[in-house]
C-alpha cells in the first residue's frame, strides 16, 4: 500500500474519532460551568450581600423567630454610602446579625467581634462561683475533667458543678468522681454560668445516669436554601455506660441559670426529659441551633445557627428551658453576697424531704418529682 | 456502644477494601513479573510491565459551598504510579492498566487569612482496547472502574469544617500515543484523558453536620454520580524520553472535579507539572533481544 493511500486511510480515521472527541471537548466547559456560585465584589456592597445571602440561605429559625429578612436587609443596606469605612460596615453588618436575636451568630474582623449579648444580658445571673466554693464546699473539694465535686455532708448529698462543655470529660476521670460520689442518697448537678461546648460531652455525661437507652431530642438540617427547607427530625439517642463504668441512677437536681447556653441548654433538655431528673433554678438562655461557619469576600468569618436542636417532645429548644413545674428559684445578688445561693439551698431540701420519705423504702420504689417535703400549691 | 461499632464497621470495611486493592496490585506485579523475568518460549512474546513513578507538582483552585462561598487557591502535590501491560490474550491490542494517586494541597481564600487543606488518594483498574495504526500513532479507549476519597478541611469553620470527598465506579478512557525521535533519543508523546462517568459519591445534605452523621443519620449521603451531577476529567499530556535502561516523563495534567448535589456546588481544578520515571525504559532504544524476538510494550 502506498503512503498516500496510508494517509488517507488515517485521516478517515482521524475525522470518525475526532467529531464525537470535538463534541466531548465542547461539552466539557457546558457542563462544568452549569452551577456558577454567585461572585460578590470585595467592597461594602459586595460584603454586605454576601453575608445577607449566607444568612438567608443557611440560618435555620427565621420561622420560628418570625423574622422577615427581606425588610432587615433592605433596611440595613440603605444605611451603607460609597464612603463608608470598614469600621462603619462591620457595625452595619453586626446590627443586622444582631436582629436574628441569636448568642450563637457572630460576626469576626481582625479588629472585633460581634455578638448578641441581650440573651443574657437583660437577666439576672443567678450565680457567684466564689459563694459556692466558699460557703458550700468550704473551698475543700476536687476537681478533674473541669469539673469540681464534692460529697455535701451530713445529708451525704453529692455535687458536681461542670463550667463549660469545652472541658472534655474522660471516662475514667468521671469513674473516679462517680466512685467518690456513689453513696450520695442524691446528687446537685450545677452547670450555672456553663456557655456550652462540645455536644459530644452531653452523651458521655449522661450515659452515667441512665439505665436504658433514651431518647433525648432530636436533630434536623436545612435541605435547602429555602426558609422552611427542612430535613425530618432524627432522634438523638443516648445509651447507658458501658459495663464496669461507675453509674449514678439516684435522684438529681440539676441546677441553671440563664446563661446556660448551646451545649449546656441541650444537656438540660436531656436531663429533663429523664424521670429521676427536677430542673431547678431560672430558664436557660437557649441557644438550640448547632452553629456553622461561612466566610465573606474581606475575609470576615460569620458563624450562624443552621441545624435546630429539638427537646424529647419535638419543640424547639432554641428559647431556652424552663424549670421544671415549681422549681424556678432565683438567687438574688445580695443574698448571695451574703454567702446564701438559694437555688443551692432549694435543691438540697428538695433532696433532704424525698431522702427523708423514701429512706428505709428503697431510693427506687419512689419517682423522684419536685413536690417532695413541699406543700401543694 | 451502637457508634463505635459503626465505625468500627466502616474502618473494617475501608480496610477489607484497601487490601483488596493492594493485593490486586501485587498480583498484578506478581503476573506481571513472571511475564517479564521468564520468557514464554512457544510464543517467544514478552510483555513487560511498563511502570511510571511521578511527582507532580502545581497549583490548585477549589470551591466547597458547604464550607465557604469563595474559592480558595493554591499550591497541590502528588504522587503517582501508573502501570501498564499488555494482556496475554490479546496482546497487540489489549491492555490492562492500573494507577494509583495521593495528593496533599494548601490554599488560602483570596483574602489570604484563611488556610484549606486538601488530601486525596485514588486507585483504579481498567482494561483498553488499541489499535496501533501504520504511522505508530497508538489510539486506545476503554474503561475502569476505581475508587477515591479524600477532604477538603477548612481550618477556621466550627461545625462544618471538612467537606469529604468519596466515590466508587466507573470511568471511560481514551489515549493517543505516537513515537518520535529527537536526533538520536527516542521519545513518545502521549494524551491520555480518564472520564469518570457514572459513580456512587458521597455528600452530605445542604446544611447537614457531621455530628448528625456521627449520630447514625447515614440516609441520603451516597448519591448516584453522572456527568450532569460530578463531571470529573483528568487529562495527562506527556513526553516519555527513552535513555535506554530508564525513561523519564515529562508532562503536563490537568484535573477536573465538579459535583451539584443537595444545593451544594464543589469545583476543583488543578493544574500540575509532571516528572517521573520509567524504569526499564520503553525498549524504543535498540537492544539486542535476548530471549523473545518480540517484545510488547503497552505504552505505544
Amino acid at each position: 500500500m502506498r503512503s498516500t493511500d496510508l494517509n488517507h486511510i488515517t485521516k478517515k480515521r482521524l475525522r470518525a474519532w475526532g467529531a464525537p472527541l470535538a463534541m466531548a471537548l465542547t461539552l466539557v466547559p457546558a457542563l462544568t460551568s452549569c452551577h456558577e456560585s454567585p461572585q460578590y465584589s470585595n467592597d461594602a456592597y459586595g460584603n454586605f450581600d454576601a453575608l445577607w445571602d449566607i444568612v438567608d440561605q443557611r440560618y435555620c429559625f427565621f420561622s420560628d423567630k418570625g423574622i422577615d429578612w427581606d425588610s432587615v436587609g433592605r433596611q440595613y443596606r440603605a444605611r451603607i454610602k460609597p464612603e463608608t469605612n470598614i469600621l462603619e460596615l462591620f457595625d452595619i453588618c453586626a446590627g443586622m446579625l444582631d436582629e436574628l436575636h441569636d448568642g450563637h451568630v457572630n460576626l469576626t474582623s481582625s479588629f472585633n467581634t460581634s455578638y448578641y449579648r441581650k440573651w443574657w444580658s437583660d437577666y439576672a445571673q443567678d450565680f457567684n462561683l466564689r459563694t459556692v466554693q466558699q460557703y458550700y464546699l468550704d473551698f475543700d473539694y476536687g476537681s478533674t475533667s473541669g469539673i469540681t465535686y464534692k460529697m455535701l455532708l451530713p445529708d451525704s448529698i453529692g455535687y458536681m458543678y461542670y463550667p463549660s462543655f469545652s472541658y472534655n470529660i474522660g471516662e475514667t476521670n468521671l469513674d473516679y468522681i462517680l466512685a467518690i460520689l456513689h453513696k450520695a442518697k442524691g446528687m446537685v448537678i450545677d452547670i450555672r454560668d456553663n456557655g456550652g461546648g462540645a455536644l459530644t460531652n452531653i452523651s458521655t455525661l449522661v450515659s452515667r445516669f441512665i439505665d436504658k437507652k433514651v431518647t433525648g431530642g432530636y436533630i434536623l438540617h436545612k435541605t435547602g436554601p429555602g426558609h422552611d427547607d427542612f430535613s425530618k427530625p432524627y432522634a438523638v439517642e443516648y445509651e447507658p455506660a458501658e459495663q464496669g463504668r461507675i453509674v449514678y441512677w439516684g435522684p438529681i437536681v440539676l441546677l441553671t441559670n440563664r446563661s446556660c447556653f448551646s451545649a449546656a441548654n441541650d444537656f438540660t433538655s436531656v436531663m429533663k426529659s429523664l424521670p429521676n431528673v427536677v430542673v431547678a433554678g431560672a430558664k436557660t438562655g437557649g441557644g438550640g441551633g448547632l452553629p456553622f461557619s461561612s466566610e465573606i469576600p474581606n475575609g470576615w468569618a460569620v458563624r450562624f445557627s443552621a441545624c435546630p436542636i429539638l427537646d424529647a417532645d419535638k419543640k424547639s429548644i432554641e428559647g431556652g428551658i424552663e424549670p421544671t413545674r415549681g422549681c424556678e428559684v432565683h438567687a438574688p445578688e445580695e443574698e448571695l453576697a451574703q454567702g446564701k445561693d438559694a437555688i443551692i439551698d432549694f435543691a438540697l431540701d428538695l433532696l433532704r424531704a424525698y431522702i427523708d420519705q423514701t429512706e428505709g423504702e428503697g431510693a427506687k420504689k419512689k419517682a423522684f418529682n419536685p413536690d417532695y417535703g413541699r406543700t401543694p400549691q | 456502644m451502637r457508634p463505635r461499632r459503626r465505625i468500627f464497621d466502616k474502618t473494617a470495611s475501608f480496610a477489607a477494601l484497601l487490601a483488596i486493592l493492594l493485593s490486586s496490585l501485587t498480583a498484578f506485579r506478581t503476573y506481571a513479573g513472571d511475564n517479564t523475568a521468564s520468557v514464554i518460549a512457544d510464543t517467544l512474546q514478552s510483555r513487560p510491565v511498563t511502570s511510571t513513578y511521578a511527582i507532580e507538582i502545581g497549583g490548585r483552585h477549589a470551591l466547597s459551598t458547604y464550607l465557604s462561598p469563595l474559592s480558595y487557591r493554591g499550591w497541590n502535590a502528588a504522587l503517582t504510579g501508573d502501570w501498564r501491560k499488555a494482556m496475554p490474550s490479546c496482546p497487540d491490542h489489549l491492555l490492562m492498566h492500573f494507577n494509583a494517586c495521593a495528593s496533599l494541597s494548601r490554599m488560602l481564600n483570596p483574602y489570604g487569612n484563611a488556610l484549606m487543606i486538601g488530601f486525596d488518594a485514588a486507585f483504579n483498574w481498567g482494561m483498553s482496547w488499541r489499535h496501533v495504526f501504520k504511522s505508530k500513532l497508538q489510539v486506545e479507549a476503554g474503561a475502569d472502574v476505581g475508587i477515591d476519597g479524600g477532604a477538603l478541611y477548612l481550618l477556621r469553620n466550627g461545625n462544618n469544617p471538612v467537606s469529604a470527598l468519596a466515590s466508587a465506579g466507573l470511568a471511560l478512557r481514551a489515549g493517543i500515543s505516537r513515537p518520535f525521535r529527537i536526533g538520536r533519543l527516542p521519545i513518545v508523546v502521549s494524551d491520555h484523558v480518564r472520564l469518570p462517568s457514572l459513580n456512587a459519591f458521597f455528600s452530605p445534605q445542604y446544611g447537614e453536620t457531621y455530628y448528625e452523621i456521627y449520630l447514625g443519620n447515614h440516609s441520603g449521603l451516597a448519591h448516584c454520580g453522572w456527568w450532569g451531577n460530578n463531571f470529573r476529567i483528568d487529562n495527562l499530556l506527556a513526553v516519555d524520553l527513552d535513555f535506554g535502561r530508564t525513561a523519564m516523563r515529562v508532562g503536563y495534567r490537568f484535573n477536573a472535579y465538579t459535583s451539584w448535589v443537595c444545593n451544594l456546588n464543589t469545583h476543583i481544578f488543578t493544574h500540575s507539572f509532571v516528572i517521573g520515571i520509567i524504569p526499564g525504559g520503553l525498549g524504543l532504544k535498540k537492544r539486542l533481544p535476548k530471549a523473545p524476538n518480540r517484545t510488547i510494550y503497552a505504552i505505544y
